[in-house]
């Protein structure tokens, strides 16, 4: 029997729901406009009040948050409520630049635990569960999103955070965790780690794990799945809209249901920004319509997914966003395709590759083209320059399946494409240079 | 064992990428002896047999080259018209498949070398012994 953490809200009719957004959106609209000076200058600068927002019919009109913008915006410009108002700080990592805080008032941080509750209670979570959290503590987000949520549910809760992994296997055995919280490739390494100390499933009494904050993949489910004994759920979130329970898996595990009633889901084109129709792959675009401290209206994630309607065996009417396909700041267009530059990298791997390589499209005769240079294997030098093209060719093969178009393939020498430091230059997109 | 161990080198299509690795052997003493170099529109393989195999291949892998060696067999025949006619005759007619072959600089210049590369070495090796083809030794190479 599916559990639900609120049912009123989870299986609620789509006409009912709307309307619930309508009212939240337009109320949301009016509290930033006056509240936050840099989205009323977006707003103004659009030429659109807050009269102009009736319902999530008119949610197009309002301008887009980016990254920069909260970056611009740091630490306090995008604020709604008075400091005195907020109770806490979150931050995301700041890998790729400077960091972004967000603010929660009491409300907000009830609002984000009741998400990570809904969560659970998918994953099949109640208060006869022991639930271990090895998402990290701190600033991050994972960590104390699931820990409200745990005590929410009832669990008895193990704020573990995240390390020393021998420790959580012993704890994991001698207190009975049933439900795992952590990030994907953590929880993989648990599993190996189980079974590394001699270990197996019938050692722990897990059942569920509930694991996001990174990319992971079906074939990354199945092996947990496997290592652990567990039913696997994804998890989605993100800093700027509160962290992880943003969106979650059911039993169905085919998609993460959005608790729409808290935030609006668009798809837009990550070109033209022009909103596109359920169905089609484009960037993921929220708004927040009942936080206080830190609302942000159509804030670009960057995630390219695919939104659906579709009836759901595990009865939720919440609509589903699929996994993440990549990020949209990646995305290359080649002769009307997609193309991640993470495709092409999984390809690399699998084929035995060094992961460096450099990725140069351009336009010949008003045909793009896509030529990959790769870092040939000196385990796989041979004499004979047949062989050599016959690699070539087979990576070349090996791509086309992977990406739907042809690429050609330059084998260069070993260790011969430039490494960064940083975030690594892949992508040299000539196309540019004759637009 | 007659057979011959050819150095091959991974060398980008772009300048001074071969100029490159002859320096390398250069700084380093050792002696050429025979050389062709394959290449298409990306790569080139370069082909060497030097007077010290274990020292190039050492000094060239340090300096990350990808590289791997090969057995190949090396003849010697009179400089005259006809001769290397004569030994492909001589493989053909045994059945043996010929990868490439390249000539180089013999003992005297009354007679020429030639790396040949096929598949089964130890087959090819019979037939030119029974066609009284004169093998040459890496040895016999790197005394040249």
């Amino acid at each position: 029997m599916e559990r639900y953490w609120n049912e009123e809200i989870e299986c609620m009719s789509r006409e009912d729901m709307k309307k619930l957004q309508d009212e939240r959106l337009a109320a949301q609209v009016k509290h930033v406009y006056e509240n936050v000076k840099y989205y009323r200058d977006l707003m103004d600068e659009k030429g659109v009040k807050p009269e102009d927002i009736r319902s999530t019919d008119d949610l197009h009109k309002l301008p887009f948050l980016s990254k920069a913008d909260l970056r611009d915006a740091y630490p306090y410009g995008l604020l709604a409520k008075p400091l005195s108002d907020c109770v806490r700080i979150q931050s995301t990592s700041g890998t790729t630049g400077k960091r972004v805080v967000a603010f929660y008032t009491q409300h907000d941080i009830d609002l984000w635990e009741d998400c990570c509750a809904r969560a659970i209670t998918a994953a099949g979570g109640t208060n006869e569960d022991v639930c271990q959290v090895c998402y990290g503590y701190g600033l991050f987000t994972g960590g104390p999103g699931l820990n409200g949520g745990s005590h929410k549910v009832g669990c008895l809760t193990l704020p573990m955070s995240s390390g020393n992994t021998e420790r959580q296997i012993t704890f994991m055995r001698d207190l009975g965790s049933t439900i795992l919280c952590c990030t994907p490739s953590y929880a993989a390494y648990i599993g190996e780690t189980l079974h590394d100390m001699g270990y197996t499933t019938d050692d722990i009494k897990l059942k569920a794990g509930i694991f996001g904050a990174e990319p992971w993949t079906e074939e990354m489910r199945r092996s947990i799945e496997k290592s652990l004994g567990i039913k696997a759920y994804d998890i989605y979130g993100l800093t700027e809209t509160s962290g992880p329970g943003v969106s979650f898996e059911c039993s169905e595990q085919t998609g993460m249901h959005i608790n729409e009633d808290h935030f609006i889901p668009e798809i837009i084109n990550p070109e033209t920004g022009e909103v596109l129709p359920e169905g089609e792959v484009g960037e993921l675009v929220f708004t927040s319509i009942t936080k206080e401290a830190f609302p942000l209206l159509r804030y670009r994630t960057r995630d390219l997914c695919v939104l659906s309607r579709k009836k759901c065996s595990c009865g939720r009417t919440l609509i589903k966003m699929s996994k993440p396909m990549g990020r949209s700041d990646d995305m290359m267009i080649i002769r009307g395709v997609n193309v991640f530059p993470s495709q092409i990298e999984t390809v690399l791997i699998e084929q035995g590759y060094s992961p460096n390589y450099l990725i140069e499209v351009d336009r010949v005769n008003n045909s793009d083209t896509l030529d990959i240079s790769v870092e040939m294997n000196p385990d796989q030098l041979s004499d004979k320059v047949k062989d050599m093209q016959q690699q070539e060719r087979a990576l070349a093969e090996a791509m086309k399946t992977m990406l739907g178009i042809n690429p050609k393939i330059h084998l260069v020498t070993p260790k011969s494409i430039t490494r960064s430091e940083g975030k690594a230059v892949r992508v040299i997109d000539r196309r540019k240079l004759h637009d | 064992m007659a057979n011959v161990r050819q150095i091959s080198v991974f060398v980008d299509n772009k300048p001074n990428r071969l100029a490159g690795v002859m320096k390398l052997l250069k700084e380093s003493g050792i002696n050429l002896r025979a050389l062709s170099l394959a290449d298409t529109k990306d790569f080139g393989i370069l082909r060497i047999i030097v007077n010290d195999t274990d020292k190039a291949v050492r000094l060239l892998k340090e300096a990350a080259y990808a590289v791997t060696v090969t057995e190949i067999l090396a003849i010697s025949i009179p400089d005259s018209p006809g001769q290397l006619s004569r030994v492909l005759d001589i493989l053909g007619a045994d059945g043996v498949n010929l990868e490439y072959l390249y000539a180089f600089i013999g003992k005297s210049d009354r007679s020429v070398s030639f790396v040949i590369r096929v598949d089964d070495n130890i087959h090819a090796a019979d037939s030119l012994t029974r066609g009284g083809i004169i093998q040459l030794t890496e040895n016999d190479i790197a005394e040249m």
